[in-house]
């Protein structure tokens, strides 16, 4: 369980101080106002533990080896993307520092260093995408462009069994507002053309048979994205155990 | 190799899985890689009727359906009784890798199978192990063989040999150590090896050699995936290499896609041509430029190597 009440002055005593013989030991800051923070709410690590994708947080030690290796923390140099604190944040349960870095989780490249390393067995990229898709799903955090990626993907994957590249990175770049200059947009497109790798529309490559699968697969993700949604308590609260 | 257990019998012909991106934009990589394996006399068997594996997209959505996904290919796999399956694609291997580690979870298999049964797709029980055709060429065919099939060695050429984030790791998904043939996750090698036997010299000590591509959020994020693609192609320059060899058409497609950026952002001297591995170990066992398709590739490779007298 997460320490839900925690004091966050600790009275610093000092003991046998002498001034020119005079004792002047004593508690010197004690004149602060103790200060006990007690918003810190269980539940959030409770709804990570509870997404399939989020089992494994509560054998974080703390360690620190996921941030040591990880790519966006030292390579690209992005100092405030620190799993291990994300997962701290979300073992005690401090949703107000949590949530100052909603738009930071999201950008996690899924290179799995991490979980590679990781001597406690934590998959802490999967435990990073769930801490992420609590904030989204609680509210306040917005949809991140990785996650309007995810969903592009998986919808144009689930049409037809085999992703239409093409289609998936045009949908994509016209959600988010980028247009590709013409001459660039012709010149690649004629590049995969003569080369025979334009399967697009209705030269996209098909799974045989898929119909089945690919609906019986929409109403599974459907069902995940209700479940997630469920486990939310009226008022943003999250509430527990997702399955 | 010998004091590794294998998980389940050897294929003499497993099964491949192309997955989306080499019946795609990476044709070059199958077509260089079919030479290549023949060469060595090496023969896969396609899955037919094979469906996208999901990266690692889908798995942010829902659990079930990114391991239904994979699982749906690795029991057509065994239901053409294979029991090796074979990817050319570094997110292919992850996510393969990741169902089976999944359906390892008696409550998780019960609850996939039930999926793959409603979409009318053979159940799947495991006992289907992955591996990336790096470490099925390497394995299989041996340094030996590779040296003997070369008839125009890669001599003369720096190349930096690009592995990528998912080749290798997640060891508890992939297998390492407990599956033989399998490379070393921190500090792979296999393609250092076939790259070296081919003629090349190959840069040893190329610090971005199992980093991110960023290729996962090549559109979504797109200043962290061409500053990856640039400390890749940037890495490359300063140990002395001519050209990156790649093994997973993400982190191909990433680089390239991104070329005028990184030129833009990073200046034109950083920029290499970047290829399959396949491509250049088909090159140097006789395949032209054009067999090996080294003209599909938009850092045009092709170019760069004709001035270095290959045709």
């Amino acid at each position: 369980m997460p320490i839900v009440e925690k004091s966050l002055v600790t009275v610093d005593r000092t003991e046998k101080l002498e001034i020119e013989g005079i004792d002047v030991s004593g508690d010197w800051n004690t004149f602060l106002r103790s200060r006990v923070q007690t918003d810190l709410d269980v539940h959030i690590l409770d709804w990570v533990k509870g997404q399939p994708s989020g089992e494994t947080i509560s054998r974080c030690w703390q360690c620190g080896t996921c941030t040591a290796g990880c790519c966006m923390h030292t390579d690209y140099g992005l100092t405030e993307f620190n799993p291990r604190y994300f997962i701290y944040l979300a073992q005690i349960g401090y949703e107000e520092e949590l949530r100052k870095y909603a738009t930071t989780i999201w950008r996690c490249v899924s290179c799995n260093k991490c979980v590679e390393r990781c001597p406690k067995g934590v998959k802490v990229e999967e435990v990073i995408h769930t801490i992420g898709s609590y904030l989204e799903t609680t509210g306040g955090a917005p949809e991140s462009p990785a996650d309007r990626f995810d969903r592009a993907y998986t919808a144009n994957l689930l049409q037809r069994g085999i992703l239409d590249e093409a289609a998936l990175f045009r949908a994509y770049e016209r959600q988010e507002g980028r247009v590709m200059p013409v001459r660039q947009m012709l010149k690649m497109g004629l590049t995969l053309f003569t080369s025979g790798r334009l399967h697009t529309g209705p030269m996209a490559h098909r799974t045989r048979g898929w119909r089945k699968m690919g609906k019986v697969l929409r109403e599974a993700l459907q069902e995940d994205e209700r479940r997630r949604q469920a486990s939310v308590l009226p008022g943003g609260r999250p509430g527990g155990g997702a399955r | 190799m010998s004091a590794t257990v294998p998980r389940g019998p050897m294929d003499t012909v497993p099964a491949y899985y192309p997955g989306c991106s080499l019946d795609g934009l990476g044709k070059a990589y199958e077509v260089s890689a079919q030479q290549v394996l023949e060469h060595l006399g090496l023969s896969l068997d396609r899955i037919v009727d094979y469906n996208c594996c999901g990266a690692t997209e889908v798995k942010n959505l829902s659990q079930d359906v990114s391991i239904a996904l994979p699982a749906r290919n690795l029991a057509l796999a065994r239901s053409m009784g294979r029991h090796q399956v074979v990817a050319a694609c570094n997110g292919c291997v992850y996510s393969l890798a990741r169902a089976n580690d999944a359906v390892n979870e008696p409550a998780t298999r019960g609850r996939i199978n039930a999926t793959l049964e409603r979409g009318g797709a053979p159940a799947y029980d495991g006992g289907a192990s992955v591996q990336h055709i790096l470490e099925f060429i390497y394995a299989r065919a041996g340094i030996e063989r590779v040296r003997a099939a070369v008839r125009h060695s890669l001599e003369g050429l720096t190349v930096a040999p690009y592995y990528g984030c998912l080749y290798t790791r997640p060891k508890r998904y992939t297998g390492v150590g407990k599956i033989p043939g399998t490379d070393d996750p921190e500090h792979p090698m296999f393609l250092d090896e076939l790259l070296a036997a081919c003629g090349a010299r190959v840069v040893t000590d190329f610090s971005a050699k199992t980093i991110c591509c960023g290729g996962g959020h090549a559109l979504s994020d797109l200043d962290v995936s061409v500053a990856f693609g640039a400390s890749i192609l940037n890495e490359a320059r300063r140990a002395g290499a001519d050209l990156v060899a790649t093994i997973c058409p993400l982190g191909q497609i990433n680089i390239e896609n991104h070329l005028d950026r990184i030129r833009a952002s990073y200046g034109e001297e950083v920029l290499r041509p970047v290829a399959y591995f396949t491509q250049l170990m088909s090159l140097a066992f006789g395949a032209s430029l054009h067999e090996a398709r080294f003209q599909d590739n938009f850092s045009r490779p092709d170019l760069f190597l004709r001035s270095r007298g290959f045709s």
